[in-house]
Parts: C-alpha cells; sequence; structure tokens
C-alpha cells in the first residue's frame, strides 16, 4: 500500500509534538529566477569574465539601411555584441550561429548586434545577403567603437545583461550556438532587469 | 602594443628579479580588460582615465592629436623612488627589456 506523504507527514509531526519538541515546517519554493551567471558557466565557453559594476562604454551607430542603433536604447536587454569584418576568417563561422540565436531568443530578450569594422556599408549589405543575415549590423567606418571597447583583433564579442552591465567578453571564435552558450544566456534572460550584486 | 607583448615575452626575467610589471594608459578600464585579455597579458593594465593622475604626475601627457600618454618606462624602486627613466622616439621599435632588466640588476649589486 502506497501512503499518502501528508498523512504521513501528518503522524510525524503528531508524534514531535507529542515528545515535546518543537517542529520547524520550511516550505521551499521553485529555485530563484535570476539566479545570477557563475564564473563556472562563463568558464564552460572559455568567457572572460567583468566585475559586476562594470558597465560598457555607450555607443550608437548606423546599420547599412541608415537606422541608428544605440547601446543604451538595448537596456533591458541581454545584449551579444561581436565585432567583426568581411576579411576576418574566424569571424564567417560565427555567423550562422548568430543568427540562429537571434532568430531562436529574439522575443525573450536578446539582441545579437554585430558591429563592423572599417568596412564600407555597401560590402556590409553584400556580406548579410550572402550569408542571409537578419540580426543588426553596424557599422564603424573609423572603428571609434572598437577603440572604446579596446578591440584588437576579431572576432571579439562582449555579452551585456539586461541591466547594461558587462558580463563577459571572448576573444576569439566560440561555439556560440552550442548548448554551453545556450545555457548562458538562458540565465542571462531569466535575470531581472535591475539585477545587482556578485556575479 | 608591441611593448606590451615584448614585456610579456620577457616577463619570467622580470620575475627572477622581482620586478612587478605594470601598464599605464589613458584608456577606460573596459577597453584595458579587453587588450589585456587579447594579448593574455600575465601582468597588470591599469586604467588613468579619465583622472590622468598618475600620467600627468610623471610628465607623460600627450595632447596633441588625442589624450594619450607618452610611451615612457619607469623603473620604481621598493621605496617608491624613481631609478630609471626612458622615453624611447614615438618612432622607434619596441623598447628592449634588456635596457631595464640592467638597470634593475646594477640598482641589485648597489
Amino acid at each position: 500500500m502506497v501512503k499518502r506523504p501528508a498523512r504521513v507527514l501528518g503522524w510525524a509531526a503528531a508524534w514531535v509534538i507529542a515528545s515535546g519538541l518543537a517542529v520547524l515546517v520550511s516550505i521551499l519554493g521553485p529555485p530563484a529566477v535570476g539566479a545570477p551567471v557563475t564564473p563556472e558557466l562563463l568558464k564552460t565557453l572559455e568567457l572572460g569574465r567583468y566585475p559586476s559594476d562594470t558597465t560598457p562604454p555607450d555607443f550608437s551607430g548606423r546599420t547599412p539601411e541608415g537606422k541608428t542603433v544605440a547601446l543604451a536604447g538595448l537596456r533591458g536587454r541581454v545584449v551579444l555584441l561581436t565585432f567583426w569584418a568581411s576579411w576576418c576568417l574566424e569571424c564567417r563561422p560565427e555567423m550562422p550561429m548568430f543568427e540562429q540565436l537571434h532568430r531562436e531568443f529574439a522575443r525573450r530578450g536578446l539582441t545579437v548586434l554585430g558591429i563592423n569594422v572599417r568596412e564600407e556599408s555597401e560590402l556590409v549589405r553584400r556580406y548579410a545577403t550572402e550569408l542571409r543575415l537578419t540580426f543588426p549590423l553596424v557599422l564603424d567606418p573609423d572603428g571609434e567603437i572598437g577603440t572604446r571597447y579596446g578591440v584588437i583583433g576579431m572576432p571579439t564579442s562582449f555579452l551585456i545583461g539586461r541591466d547594461g552591465r558587462a558580463v563577459a567578453l571572448a576573444v576569439g571564435p566560440r561555439e556560440w550556438a552550442s548548448p554551453k552558450a545556450r545555457a548562458i544566456i538562458e540565465v542571462l534572460l531569466a535575470e531581472p532587469g535591475g539585477r545587482a550584486g556578485a556575479r | 602594443m608591441a611593448n606590451l607583448s615584448a614585456r610579456k615575452a620577457d616577463y619570467s626575467k622580470f620575475q627572477e628579479l622581482n620586478v612587478q610589471n605594470l601598464g599605464i594608459a589613458a584608456s577606460n578600464p573596459f577597453s584595458q580588460k579587453t587588450l589585456a585579455d587579447s594579448l593574455k597579458l600575465p601582468y597588470p593594465l591599469l586604467s588613468d582615465f579619465p583622472g590622468l593622475k598618475t600620467i600627468r604626475s610623471y610628465g607623460v601627457l600627450s595632447e596633441q592629436r588625442a589624450i594619450t600618454a607618452r610611451r615612457s618606462f619607469f623603473l620604481v624602486d621598493q621605496q617608491g623612488i624613481v631609478r630609471g627613466k626612458w622615453l624611447p622616439d614615438v618612432e622607434a621599435a619596441v623598447f628592449p627589456s634588456e635596457t631595464v632588466l640592467e638597470a634593475v640588476r646594477a640598482l641589485a649589486k648597489k
């Protein structure tokens, strides 16, 4: 016969009380939503970590279509920022992965943003068409955004949390569509916009 | 950048002589971290921006085209006294670590 847990608990509590002992019943809820990204989680993708109070440099730039994109306007969303160029061989395999993440997570709050370093608008447009990229590509014709971010090689990518704080950086290519990367993005998407405290 | 990498290549030589390398620039801390991670530097890069206090006090602030620190090297002893100062030409090739290491060895003999 299978005993009903509630009845078992009731009998156990009655026995403890009858024995003259106090009972502390702790009711545990589900795991907290918005658990911070841990250093261990970032290590799975070999990402560099920022202290929790690090703010990435602000910037705004134009897409080849003439639309202005500003980092400040993305507050409340998780941002995956990648610096790239068409001649960068290691950037190319990453692009379909970024597109995959964009299609999968954009509705839930992820913005994938490609910063093209020092190339012509038309070249960027052709590259996007060839690789069927639909996530926004921002032009950095003078390399000013790259300088602010300290980028000296490509690809270099940054993860920014919903609260606008820098979370991690990747110097060199990563498997951005892998389960490890998705796990990190899932945790960041679950974080509240006003996150505080240590990561 | 070439100088940062040169100090990285000779890092163990500096360590043997108990010298701590520090890089200081008029750049924001965010870009410093990207740079340090990109070059995999074994020593810290410090940001003196926007205050520029250290760069100014060492007399190497350059405001010609943009606000930067002039390429310069200072050897500071354990008492905080500047024992060596090198201001190579901007166009010069990589400043050799051996110049500083020799100065450290000479100091140790005194």
